[in-house]
């Protein structure tokens, strides 16, 4: 690409020096500006990429004194992945299946909770660390902390209470305690598992929304004040300015958020964690888990193509 | 001059405070059990059934993490030094780099700047636990392995920050850019004294999220020398220590939970200042 555009330039020289020394000048400006980035972004990042596709088309084998082989199998592990592999392909779908439901949800609660916490209020910096607190929590020496105090509180550190530490739900509730005594009361088994599911997945999406939030925040915060105030001297209530104003100038972001989103319930669904397990368990297939994960990352990025497709087709933008 | 609230009753108003009172709860429940276990002595640690709060509040476990931690092979002090490089380092360059790149993606042509793009996307949907191994390939392929810049220079590079930026930069209006060309700045000083200041929600955002991510990151994957392991690695080695350091791994979670939330506390209330201040007007 660089090279055709170099030709067309180099080749019109003679006839309109100005000009396209100009826009020459201009896209070299751009380049010096990105190539920082660039060159980090492919020595650590695009060499990753690569370096997985070409494990997940050989075998890997670990040398004893260090090091590692690689035979070259084709696709092999793709089709082991598709025709044969037990569970890849339904834990992939129900991956994505989860992703459908609670992606929508995370970008509508984060949009909502940051249109209430952009307001003037007293002690709004602090009500929005409280919603950002799920991410400022995530901190190996936090999760251990809490680990170790749950399993205290339950009754020591021995196997028998790992089970109950294992019930208890992840916000530092003890879930199981609660529902065995609704339970007791006479709750049907069905209703009660319908609400603890309700529950779990409500406290997922609110956990799960604090960058989202953040995001939103900052795009609600670097809308002009001045359209508000245009507005409300034109007459428009506070609803018609919302559809009028604050939706359309956080839109792009809606597509912004909804790509973090997606790629951030990827990141941590079923499908990656069967990829990790492949590689890092018991067998060490390293190979294969490679296919699993550039695999999950094709059907992801298939997703994402069309998703943003439609939605920021409907997206505003400035220029 | 006095605004006057528009259409809102105070029916509204409360239902809305309570379902924000309702979500707020469930997401402070983990501080309140992190502050309250910190200053619970041991007998109330261990009590059953447990309490949220504590009864007799006391400072000894922070008292027996300090004589842990002055028996430790390295000064504490020098956990503290690598967590303040490896994180001020690591934030400031992604923010500088990713602005810096963010710009022409933006605002500007040159070639090859759809494909770079696309690259930057297809890299954020990568799962980097899955690539460990390739990546301390491409570490210790560098030699930069067990040095400071194992973890300064991949957090640089991270797609995610140039993304963001870019999206937030195509919000301002070319109108702006054009009347600072018109009056001779030169590409940089664009940048630097226009769009800049325009997108301080923007690279404050993306400095909390790096901060956060830094701050948590043990480095365990690259740093080898005792000397160079951050302050997390420190701590989550008192953190899992078991039963008998239960105190003492309470008080390390208030810790290391409060340098965070100070710095998004901070970083948000300048966010609030900026945007009185910067008001375009056209």
């Amino acid at each position: 690409m660089t090279a055709s555009v170099n030709r067309r330039i180099t080749g019109r020289a003679p006839l309109r020096k100005r000009r396209l020394s100009l826009s020459a000048r201009r896209s070299a400006v751009g380049l010096a500006f990105v190539s920082p980035f660039v060159v980090g972004f492919i020595a650590f990042y695009l060499r990753g990429l690569l370096l997985t596709v070409e494990f997940s088309l050989s075998d890997l084998s670990l040398r004893p004194n260090g090091g590692y082989d690689l035979a070259f199998v084709g696709l092999k592990h793709y089709i082991y992945a598709f025709r044969e592999h037990a569970t890849f392909k339904q834990i992939l779908t129900s991956s994505i299946g989860d992703m459908a439901l609670d992606v929508p949800l995370i970008l509508f609660f984060s949009l909502f909770m940051a249109i209430l916490l952009n307001q003037r209020f007293r002690g709004r910096t602090l009500a929005r660390a409280i919603f950002f607190l799920p991410v400022l929590l995530n901190a190996p020496a936090i999760a251990d902390a809490l680990e170790l105090s749950r399993a205290m509180m339950l009754g020591g550190t021995s196997p028998a209470s790992a089970a109950v530490t294992q019930a208890a739900g992840s916000g530092g509730v003890n879930v199981s305690y609660y529902v065995g005594m609704l339970a007791d009361l006479g709750m049907p088994r069905a209703a009660l598992d319908y609400i603890v599911g309700a529950v779990e997945r409500i406290n997922g999406i609110i956990t799960s929304s604090g960058v989202q939030l953040v995001i939103f925040l900052a795009a609600l915060q670097s809308i002009s004040p001045a359209l508000y105030e245009v507005a409300r001297i034109e007459g428009a209530t506070a609803y018609e300015s919302f559809w009028k104003i604050t939706f359309p100038m956080v839109s792009p972001l809606i597509v912004t958020n909804m790509v973090y989103t997606l790629v951030d319930s990827f990141v941590s669904s079923d499908a990656i964690n069967l990829s990790f397990d492949t590689i890092f368990g018991a067998s060490k297939q390293y190979g294969l888990g490679s296919a699993f994960s550039l695999v999950s990352m094709a059907a992801l990025c298939g997703i994402l193509m069309i998703s943003s497709g439609v939605v920021s087709r409907r997206a505003f933008y400035q220029n | 001059m006095k605004s006057r609230k528009l259409n809102r009753s105070v029916a509204g108003n409360g239902l809305l405070f309570a379902l924000m009172a309702v979500c707020g709860v469930f997401m402070v429940l983990p501080l309140v059990m992190i502050v309250n276990n910190a200053l619970k002595p041991l007998d109330e640690i261990f009590q059953y059934p447990p309490r949220v709060f504590v009864r007799y509040p006391t400072l000894e476990n922070f008292a027996d993490l300090f004589v842990l931690l002055a028996g430790s092979w390295v000064p504490f002090s020098r956990y503290i030094l690598n967590t303040v490089i490896i994180t001020g380092g690591g934030v400031l360059g992604h923010v500088l780099l990713a602005s810096l790149a963010a710009y022409p993606l933006a605002r500007m042509d040159f070639p090859g700047k759809r494909l770079l793009f696309s690259l930057v996307v297809l890299s954020l949907m990568f799962s980097w636990t899955v690539t460990q191994i390739p990546n301390y390939l491409i570490v210790s392929a560098l030699g930069i392995n067990n040095t400071y810049l194992a973890l300064i220079l991949p957090a640089c590079a991270y797609g995610m920050g140039l993304y963001l930026m870019k999206q937030f930069m195509e919000q301002l209006p070319t109108s702006l850019m054009e009347s600072a060309r018109l009056d001779g700045a030169g590409e940089f000083r664009i940048f630097w004294s226009v769009i800049m200041p325009n997108v301080k929600p923007a690279w404050l955002t993306l400095a909390i999220f790096q901060f956060q991510s830094l701050w948590g990151n043990t480095g365990y994957l690259f740093m080898r020398d005792e000397q160079l392991k951050p302050l997390q690695f420190a701590m989550q080695q008192i953190a899992a220590g078991g039963a008998q350091r239960a105190g003492a791994s309470a008080a390390v979670a208030l810790i290391i939970a409060a340098i965070p939330i100070t710095f998004f506390l901070c970083a948000q209330s300048r966010i609030l200042e900026t945007m009185t201040t910067s008001g375009m007007k056209d």
